[in-house]
């Protein structure tokens, strides 16, 4: 799995360490170029023009179409106003996700109540359907409460998605000591202080990923925002790039551009929330200890 | 993770059980109110419409009505049908239908306006037959108002046919490929001087075409299957042509953007396919031409605007829709967006008697002119493209696996013929 | 948010902390309370519905009455727009003798095995790396999941150029050590390979931060003991950490197998700018999935009937599946 240094007898712990972090950062740096070089080719497609996209073999090197590009994108679409709705509602539907997610996930970790069983195991029955099916549904329901056109027809689908229960769930039963949880119930801290005092600052590397999660999905969603958004004034970022790509004469190098435009917020988001992660992971560990 | 398998049948079986209480859902109907409003939207996908006449047509109608229109990406169809289904506020006053899509809105005529009511009956004769009777029911209700059509012609490199030692001029290569056949042996005569050069990008191009070139397709009048008689036997036996003779591109994926320029020396596409060809081929400007297709022109593409019947002022919808499509703002759709017309009359018009300089000065409205008038009317039955995708796939699956043509035959008919079951075709 | 007030009954709760370091395991007996001999009513755990019931009203409204709705129209006729017709199982008798629907079956299982055993192995491999090193842990986090953050749109684009079958970068370079062009994109096995590839690569930097948050949670003290003991990295490897993780492992197979069989917009994205054959998953409909399908039956052929009975179909066999994924795994971890 990892090197032969590692079959070293383990004499001198010390100096084996070294060649391993060695072996390890070369492979991990190889990952890294296969993870990162289609975000690369995106940008070297953003700032070249459509004609060297299909090259043969297509161009790899920086152009200096990006400005032009982006105008293009600029003068297609609202691209500001779209971005502005969808970081509305990526925010709201992430702060939901995480509030709602972890507070019935505290329970179901770590209680036990009548129908616990039932209840969860619903939800991975239908985390198993795919959403794609509800759509009509969905939408003649929007319709008939009259949220069709509004962000918020966004936000509360999006709650619904049991993976962050799950995840959650999981995490708590074994990152959320249940000594701590007694301690404090001998303290006399009721269920809700000890989610709220306890439970939640310990999950907190599992919060940053979830939230991280809720946010791509919110910000990549696609095909429920087309349908369901009717007004052109509250269309989100998505929607709005997908005319870019309409099919006959597609302009890739704008397309790739838009999507570029469309990806550095999130690439932004994702580093805070990174960080966020390798400090709450470390405050877990100091506690635990 | 103690979900145990006993939990989870519980989980299944209580969900089953609800199910009998979401049963009684169902869909609403709202119109209502009032039928001269004066804020209208009109819905569209980017490329339909020409962009400036409907901005055009925005401050003509200032006067009367506000006019929001909206350009929507993605699955058109899609989000029509939702919308229409729950029917209430948000469906638009006005719509764009995609051609391919129009006969499979037709049974439900009834959610459309029939626009001969409006007014369509007396400038119905402005716009081509056959376009206008496949937007119309049987019982003469017309649901969509002609916007534009693909009428196809063969485009050829001329450069290449000259290397090959073969005619250059229109006129001349128009003769030399007036069959299927005829066109078929240039391909034998290009692949021989010049190897590594194709006819034909990949064979459902050409069985589309085929098969848009008669009167009859999958399904007739009659709601019967018709996919299985001679006339698709024969468009599938031309299509398989090129696929024996080696002159087949086989290209079904997004390298024809790479290919068109380098090594494909015709083209069979509709008006607008011309586009395509210059926006991935620049550097092949004024090696083009375009002639007749092979036995004749079909219709690729073309669309339709339909007012729904919640339309909030049918009259002055109406009077939108036809003036952005009368013949004269149908010349200026085409000079800025290149939508080929409905109408005959804008082709004698300046904007379209033009010579192209990518077509090397050609007057391309002499090919694509008689070529629109000269489209056979045709039934399309709402399954019609339901029916057809199984041939299509299996075209595509003896150009990448090697399928027996015979196998592959039997193989879409069984399979069409399921389809139209399912689709309640007998 | 404000907390309730300490007193009331649910304070009485215990839990079974069990003997050793129990935190870290993984629990196996039922939690708290559920050895209790006495059975209290179900008000008295108010709390914990009232903890559970923000989730479960939205997930009633939004995703339950849905898709039971659609579970209605698969025994109907429905286009969408007109009359629906009550059909009975016709919809389902049609789909059991409809080769397509198994020909998607079957490549949705082949695209799920080819993505997710590299994906869960490559995740896990990675995660025990970036554990293992204290520089750049940040970079590498980010670096790593960043293809999942990626819209599919321009994913999809960059595959179907890079494989591109006349045209690739991938060929290109096969070309200049004299191999053949690879038929990539057309040749069935290979669509699927290339689908694979892209679900891997979109998916195994996720699966990795997940599996990282898994080794986190191991107290360093463990391995310390483990190094005191002797035991070198690999035999530290599977005699601590597997174990630990199972449970997690468990988690991350399950998401997968749903998350994995659910593939659509791949095929989709990537074999959509073939205008004849748009949604039937390339040639010879090799990278047609079950949802592909789905998504072509209801939403282009206007039978929403039919496209209900496939996914209840497919639901079923994934449940299936998942049932028997969990039995194997169970059974390793009796073993």
């Amino acid at each position: 799995m990892t090197t032969a240094a590692t079959t070293r007898p383990a004499t001198g712990a010390r100096r084996l360490r070294r060649p391993k972090g060695l072996s390890a950062h070369i492979l991990l740096m190889l990952a890294v170029l296969i993870s990162v070089f289609p975000f690369v080719w995106t940008i070297v497609m953003a700032t070249n023009t459509t004609k060297d996209i299909y090259k043969s073999p297509p161009k790899l090197t920086f152009g200096s179409h990006l400005l032009e590009n982006i105008r293009n994108v600029l003068n297609t679409i609202d691209f500001f106003g779209s971005m502005l709705n969808t970081v509305v509602v990526a925010c709201v539907t992430t702060v939901l996700v995480l509030f709602v997610d972890s507070l019935a996930a505290f329970a179901f970790a770590k209680f036990d109540f009548p129908g616990r069983k039932v209840l969860f195991g619903t939800l991975l029955v239908f985390m198993m359907l795919p959403l794609q099916l509800a759509v009509l549904p969905q939408f003649i329901l929007m319709s008939e409460i009259g949220w069709v056109g509004m962000l918020k027809a966004l936000v509360w689908p999006a709650l619904s998605n049991a993976f962050g229960i799950f995840w959650l769930r999981q995490y708590i039963e074994n990152g959320v000591p249940d000594e701590l949880l007694d301690a404090a119930r001998i303290d006399g801290a009721g269920f809700f202080r000890q989610y709220w005092n306890i439970a939640l600052p310990m999950m907190k590397p599992a919060l940053s990923f979830l939230a991280i999660y809720a946010f791509v999905n919110a910000w990549n969603d696609y095909v429920w925002p087309l349908i369901v958004l009717t007004n052109p004034d509250h269309v989100t970022l998505q929607v709005e790039l997908a005319q870019l790509n309409l099919g006959h004469n597609t302009d890739y190098s704008m397309v790739m551009a838009g999507v570029l435009m469309a990806a550095i917020p999130l690439v932004v988001v994702f580093s805070i929330f990174a960080r966020g992660f390798i400090a709450g992971a470390t405050e877990g560990a100091v506690q635990g200890s | 993770m103690d979900l145990s398998r006993r939990g989870f049948l519980q989980a299944a079986a209580l969900t089953a059980a609800a199910s009998g209480l979401t049963v009684a859902c169902g869909g609403s109907s709202g119109s209502g109110g009032t039928k001269n409003g004066k804020n209208l939207t009109m819905w569209y996908w980017g490329g339909a419409l020409s962009d400036k006449v409907v901005a055009e047509a925005k401050t003509h109608f200032s006067g009367q009505i506000k006019l929001t229109s909206s350009s929507i990406g993605g699955d058109f169809k899609q989000k029509l049908t939702t919308t229409l289904a729950a029917g209430g506020d948000s469906v638009p006053d006005i719509t764009g239908i995609k051609g391919e899509d129009i006969a499979s809105f037709l049974p439900n005529a009834d959610r459309f306006l029939d626009l001969n009511d409006l007014g369509f009956k007396k400038i119905s004769s402005q716009y081509l037959e056959w376009k206008t009777k496949l937007a119309q029911t049987k019982d003469g209700k017309q649901i969509g108002f002609p916007i534009d059509i693909g009428p196809t012609a063969l485009f050829y490199r001329a450069d290449l046919f000259d290397k090959a030692g073969l005619p250059t001029d229109p006129a001349k290569v128009a003769a030399v490929a007036k069959t299927w056949d005829d066109y078929f042996a240039l391909g034998s005569e290009l692949k021989k001087a010049q190897p590594g050069v194709f006819l034909v990008n990949n064979i459902s191009s050409v069985f589309n075409i085929a098969v848009g070139q008669g009167t009859k397709r999958f399904i007739d009048e009659d709601n019967h299957f018709i996919g299985d008689q001679d006339h698709i036997r024969a468009a599938w036996d031309t299509a398989i042509r090129p696929y024996t003779l080696g002159i087949d591109a086989k290209i079904n994926d997004q390298t024809w953007n790479a290919a068109i320029g380098k090594n494909l020396a015709t083209e069979l596409g509709a008006a607008w396919h011309a586009l395509d060809i210059e926006s991935a081929a620049p550097g092949t400007k004024g090696n083009w031409r375009v002639c007749a297709s092979p036995d004749g022109p079909a219709n690729q593409g073309g669309s339709y605007l339909a007012l729904p019947s919640q339309c909030r002022n049918p009259e002055e919808a109406f009077k939108i829709i036809s003036w952005i499509l009368s013949p004269d703002n149908n010349a200026k759709s085409y000079t800025d967006a290149t939508i080929f017309p409905a109408s005959p009359a804008t082709y004698e018009m300046e904007a379209m008697t033009g010579g192209d300089e990518f077509f090397g000065g050609q007057k391309i409205i002499e090919v694509f002119g008689p070529a629109a008038e000269a489209i056979p009317i045709s039934y399309e039955a709402p399954a019609d493209s339901a029916v057809m995708a199984p041939f299509m796939a299996e075209l595509s699956s003896i150009e990448a696996k090697g399928k027996k043509p015979d196998d592959a035959w039997n193989d879409a008919v069984s399979q069409a013929k399921q389809i139209a079951r399912r689709q309640g075709v007998n | 948010m404000s907390s309730p007030p300490v007193t009331g009954p649910a304070t009485v709760h215990e839990h079974r902390g069990g003997p050793g370091p129990a935190r870290f395991r993984p629990r196996r007996i039922p939690p708290a309370g559920a050895a209790r001999p006495r059975r209290r009513g179900v008000l008295s755990y108010w709390r914990q519905y009232l903890a559970i019931s923000p989730f479960y009203l939205i997930f009633a409204a939004f995703c339950f009455v849905p898709v039971f709705y659609s579970l209605y129209l698969s025994f109907q006729r429905y286009d969408g727009l007109g009359a629906k017709q009550f059909v009975g199982l016709q919809q389902y008798e049609f789909l059991w003798n409809d080769p397509v629907f198994w020909l998607s079956i079957r490549n949705t299982l082949l695209i799920w095995v080819l993505s997710t055993v590299p994906t869960l192995f490559g995740a896990l491999v990675l995660a025990t790396l970036l554990h293992s090193v204290r520089r750049f842990k940040g970079f590498y986090r980010i670096a790593l999941y960043v293809p999942n953050v990626t819209s599919i749109v321009a994913v999809a684009i960059f595959f179907g150029a890079v494989f591109s079958n006349n045209f690739g970068l991938v060929n290109a370079i096969l070309g200049t050590v004299g191999i053949e062009p690879v038929p990539w994109l057309s040749n069935p096995w290979l669509i699927k390979v290339v689908i694979a590839l892209l679900m891997t690569w979109m998916w195994t930097g996720y699966n990795m931060i997940i599996y990282l948050a898994g080794l986190q949670a191991i107290p360093q003290s463990i391995y310390e003991a483990a190094k005191m003991d002797g035991a070198g990295p690999v035999r530290t490897f599977f005699q601590i950490t597997m174990p630990i993780m199972r449970p997690i492992i468990l988690f991350t197979v399950v998401i997968s197998t749903i998350n994995g069989l659910q593939s659509f917009s791949e095929p989709q994205v990537l074999f959509a700018s073939n205008a004849a054959n748009q949604n039937q998953g390339g040639p010879g409909q090799a990278g047609l999935t079950t949802l592909l399908y789905f998504y072509q039956s209801a939403f282009l052929d206007n039978d929403y009937g039919y496209g209900a009975a496939i996914v209840w179909a497919f639901f079923v066999l994934i449940i299936v599946l998942v049932v028997i994924n969990w039995r194997i795994v169970q059974r390793g971890r009796k073993s």
